[in-house]
């Protein structure tokens, strides 16, 4: 039982590290496929919002670990 | 047999290879923890057992695999590594910038020798019982890290093969280098190392999700490199500022 809850937990944590992070990265793809297939912007664009928008994320996650640390 | 562009095989090969090296430095120090402690019979058996599990997992989950349109694998796999990817990146600049601390091999050794002696005289087991299992544990968590970004990087585009080269490759090294020098591989550049790999999942995260929600990336493949140089640029300029800003309020 140990075993596999260590490797849930493990699991787990490979994607979840940061949960602000996380809803983030959902929340970017969600917004990305919305504009893409429903908005209608040249796709194109939309692998610039995915870009931008992940390193915005990653930067402000970075950030806020540095002035919560 | 490799097929498609090396603009697309490089990376893969590279990130598995690296993000595989990292991973199975760490297995091999609690391996060699629970060798030196108890010797090679409950190593040996910790680590056969838990290649079993990883092997049944691989058997058993690869050909679903096929099953999945590919759209829906490329999406699915690079949301997973933008999670990972970022995620790895984020530690990597936090580390960089000395935020956190730096990942050290010969302190986790030690701590892990001192583990399975403090657990096994609690539990009142044999100690080989616990060292055969905190093999076992490593290998397989590890493991299950080093299944997932073969796959991750390997099979959005037909590159399970050249992934698993570089996997293969990296596992190889790591023993060799580790039998010789029979000691916690504490001068592996681990840090770097994941300060690059997180560079590399998170660009293939941006590339696949892109492709899994039909983004004509310009240069097809070769675009991989254009990201690869954005993320890197990106993470060692906050690095930096981090660094720099906290070497000022300080």
């Amino acid at each position: 039982m140990s075993i596999l809850l260590d490797v849930t937990k493990e699991l787990f944590g490979m994607f979840v590290a940061d949960l602000r992070l996380a809803v983030g990265v959902l929340c970017l793809v969600a917004l990305v496929a919305l504009v893409v297939d429903y908005i209608g912007i040249a796709p194109l664009a939309g692998g610039a919002i995915l870009l931008i928008g992940s390193l915005v994320i990653v930067i402000e996650a970075t950030i806020r670990s540095a002035r919560d640390s | 047999m490799l097929t498609g562009s090396w603009g697309s095989i490089a990376p893969a090969i590279g990130s598995a290879f690296l993000a595989s090296t990292v991973e199975i430095v760490e297995a091999f120090t609690i391996i060699l923890a629970v060798a030196t402690l108890r010797g090679w019979k409950p190593a040996g058996i910790g680590t056969l057992a838990a290649l079993s599990v990883l092997a049944l997992i691989v058997v058993a989950l690869g050909p679903l695999l096929d099953l999945v349109p590919l759209h829906g694998l490329q999406l699915v796999i690079g949301i997973l590594l933008l999670l990972f990817g970022l995620g790895w990146l984020r530690k990597a600049m936090l580390r960089a910038a000395g935020v956190m601390a730096l990942h050290d091999e010969a302190a986790i050794f030690e701590r892990e020798r001192r583990e399975i002696g403090e657990e096994a005289a609690r539990k009142m087991v044999s100690a080989d019982w616990i060292a055969g299992l905190a093999a076992f544990k490593a290998v397989l968590l590890e493991g299950l890290e080093v299944v997932f970004i073969v796959i991750a990087v390997g099979a959005g585009r037909g590159l399970l093969l050249p992934a698993a080269i570089g996997a293969l490759a990296a596992c190889v090294a790591v023993l060799l280098v580790g039998v010789m020098i029979h000691k916690p591989l504490a001068r592996v550049p681990e840090n770097t190392l994941k300060f690059v790999v997180g560079v590399m999942l998170s660009s293939f995260g941006v590339f696949w999700t892109g492709e899994g929600l039909g983004v004509p990336w310009p240069g097809a493949d070769l675009s991989l490199l254009g990201l690869v140089a954005i993320f890197l640029i990106t993470g060692l300029a906050t690095a930096s500022l981090i660094k720099t800003t906290r070497m000022k309020t300080t």
